[in-house]
């Protein structure tokens, strides 16, 4: 999951280039490439394998045609996508104001910051748990007894991913001077934000959404502590009942994450080629002109 | 001043009288800026000029709105603005650091303030085309600001300043980034442009040579303090202070003796006249300061200053002397002038204009 947000980020960002290890030469590194393709690969194909494996060794679909027919299956997967398109609003809706703020009138705290949105990997997530659990205990039912909670316990564990995903696309661009800028020429925050600022996030909004959903498909402590039956709690729950359902499963779960991804990344590499396009002809002509 | 005040061009608005009345500014240790006051007429071109950290970019700020005076008052074409926030004040500002919107074209950049209030597509793209015409950039209106160069940058930039007819434009070292040459250009463009729409301008530079060349007047600063705010030529031939004269320009420091209210015997140099008398009595020991070109050389039989070099700028030349005792002169005179005195050789002075300063002698 990691290796994608560098790439999304825009190049030249900091420590972008100069990497010594793509000044080794091209053996390097296609050797490189290929053992750490291997490495994510052979287990894949592997449990790809397994899962189509029937009675005496035979093809079969059994595993994944069992899996459909299970409502639960159904079910479990549609709980898990609400409530990580909810922890995706709702990081956002902190993210955005929270990291515009910091850049623009507490420059100076930006470590702090940084190094608070950290501490949900060094605290065990059950204490988050129970903390999240404690902080809210007085508030309404619709919260506290349905998957809301699960949602708000999501927020603050995918911390670490979304924060500082968003923090250094803010970080890669001049935001001081643009929020001046735009200031100056008559535009409120709205305004601003709408049309001259986050605009220009896109890449990082987009990393944060992407790590944070994918957190919340992917996890299981918390949520089989309060007794959820997410999509990962489901998949455990089947792995201890029947091997080649779990493993067709998790080989599911992976296509669903990687489906989204790869639309958005397909999507994003798109805009930004089209405008490279343009660029690489006029900044030529640039060069001449001035 | 009123805003309605129509100037004879499409383009701007004309100029706005703009007061600073003792504004100050403090951050956690240091005092940005202490107690600055100065005043620029309607259409004029005021150069705020100081070394790095004198408080220029804090003054320009506070004109645009974008940090507020912890004392003092700003009033723009006589309105109080002082708690007026940046959106609410119609200034244009040009940045220092390449400051366009880079998901937007040059033409989007400079209808963003139009947009922002709401003008209608066709308006706003007449206006735009007629300001990037203005700024010589018609043919790469839908470029983004990665396939321009920092010259054409910064001309989207005042464009997109000057689209939204403000009362006011402040440009923070928008040259600072440029190679000389395109900095030399478009300082020319951004003088004629601002003649052309007779707008108000703060310019704000750490470059004498701009400062000189652009003015109207030139407001020096040193450590948050206005030292003097007057022409060009009078802040270069008459400083209010030494460090003015410093500042602007080179200047030479020489051991002295006052004869009268009028001048001064310098060592080495002779009478030089001064035309501000002070109250420093006849006999005492002064410190002048001059100008390299108000001293002239002559070959001298044995003793006196020596050449010890001289680097020849076009027009004339300028020769590093050493006095007797061993501190530097420098002289800046005619190439004919300078090919009469050999290098290491002995020479005298003479003074052909006045002295910039007369200073109490250090003890
Ligand atoms: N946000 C800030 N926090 C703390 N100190 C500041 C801040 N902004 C400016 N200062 C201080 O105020 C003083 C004036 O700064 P300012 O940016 O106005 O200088 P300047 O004349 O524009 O210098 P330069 O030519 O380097 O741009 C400096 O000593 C600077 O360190
Ligand atoms: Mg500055």
């Amino acid at each position: 999951m990691a290796t994608v947000t560098p790439d999304l980020q825009r190049g030249g960002g900091p420590g972008g280039e100069g990497s010594n290890v793509l000044r080794l030469g091209k053996p390097f590194r296609y050797t490189v490439l290929i053992l750490v393709g291997a490495f994510f690969i052979i287990p894949i194909v592997a449990s790809a394998r397994f899962s189509f494996l029937g009675n005496n060794n035979s093809f079969s679909f059994a595993a994944y045609t069992q899996l459909f027919g299970t409502p639960q299956f159904w079910s479990t997967l549609w709980l898990s996508v609400k409530v990580g398109v909810g922890t995706v609003a709702l990081t956002l809706v902190l993210l955005i104001p929270t990291v515009i703020f910091v850049h623009v009138r507490l420059p100076r705290l930006r470590r702090v910051f940084e190094s608070v949105s950290l501490l949900p990997l060094v605290i065990p997530s059950v204490v988050v748990t129970l903390g999240v659990i404690t902080s809210f205990r007085n508030l309404p039912n619709i919260i506290y007894g349905t998957p809301v909670i699960l949602a708000l316990e999501y927020v603050v564990l995918a911390l670490p991913y979304s924060y500082r995903t968003f923090d250094s696309a803010v970080q890669s661009i001049d935001l001081k001077t643009l929020v001046d800028a735009g200031q100056s020429l008559g535009a409120g925050w709205i305004k601003l934000l709408r049309f001259a600022i986050l605009p220009n996030l896109r890449a990082g909004l987009l990393g944060a959404s992407i790590l944070t959903f994918a957190f919340c498909l992917g996890e299981f402590a918390v949520a089989s502590l309060l007794s959820f039956t997410t999509f990962p709690v489901f998949l455990v729950q089947v792995g201890r009942l029947e091997a080649s359902q779990a493993v067709a499963l998790s080989l599911i779960a992976l296509i669903f994450t990687w489906i989204p991804l790869a639309l958005v990344m397909i999507v994003f590499s798109q805009r930004r080629g089209a405008r490279r396009g343009v660029g690489v002809e006029s900044a030529i002509e640039a060069a001449v002109a001035d | 001043m009123s805003e309605t005040t129509e100037v004879p061009t499409s383009l701007g608005r004309g100029g706005v009288e703009v007061e600073l009345r003792s504004l100050s500014r403090f951050f956690k240790d240091t005092a940005a800026l202490k107690s600055l006051s100065m005043r620029a007429d309607p259409g004029e071109l005021v150069v705020l000029l100081g070394p790095s950290g004198c408080g220029k970019t804090t003054a320009l700020r506070m004109l645009a709105g974008l940090d507020a005076p912890d004392e003092g008052t700003i009033l723009i074409g006589g309105k109080d603005v002082t708690s007026l926030p940046a959106a609410k004040r119609n200034i244009g500002m040009v940045f220092q650091s390449y400051s366009l919107f880079p998901n937007m074209t040059a033409r989007e950049n400079v209808e963003f303030g139009l947009r922002v209030r709401g003008q209608r597509t066709k308006e706003r793209s007449d206006r735009s085309s007629e300001l990037l015409g203005l700024v010589g950039l018609s043919s790469m209106a839908d470029r983004f600001p990665h396939q321009l160069s920092g010259g054409q940058q910064q001309r989207v930039a005042l464009a997109r300043a000057l689209a939204i007819k403000p009362q006011l434009l402040l440009l923070d070292e928008p040259l600072s980034a440029l190679d000389a040459k395109v900095r030399a250009q478009l300082r020319e463009e951004i003088r004629r442009i601002q003649l052309e729409l007779g707008i108000t301008t703060f310019f704000v530079t750490h470059d004498q040579e701009e400062a000189l060349a652009l003015a109207d007047r030139i407001a020096v600063m040193h450590q948050g303090r206005l030292e003097q705010l007057d022409t060009p030529l009078a802040v270069y031939s008459n400083p209010a202070t030494e460090f003015v004269a410093e500042f602007v320009g080179t200047v030479n420091r020489l051991r002295g003796t006052v004869v009268d209210a009028e001048t001064v015997d310098v060592e080495l140099v002779g009478k030089v006249a001064h035309s501000y008398g002070q109250a420093l009595s006849p006999g005492s020991r002064v410190q002048v300061l001059i100008r390299p070109e108000s001293l002239g050389v002559t070959p001298a039989a044995d003793e006196g200053a020596e050449v010890i070099s001289r680097s020849f700028l076009g027009a004339s030349t300028k020769l590093s002397i050493r006095n007797p005792a061993g501190d530097p002169i420098v002289v800046e005179v005619s190439v004919a002038e300078a090919a009469g005195v050999a290098d290491s050789a002995k020479v005298r002075l003479f003074a052909r204009g006045e002295a910039l300063l007369v200073r109490p002698a250090l003890p």
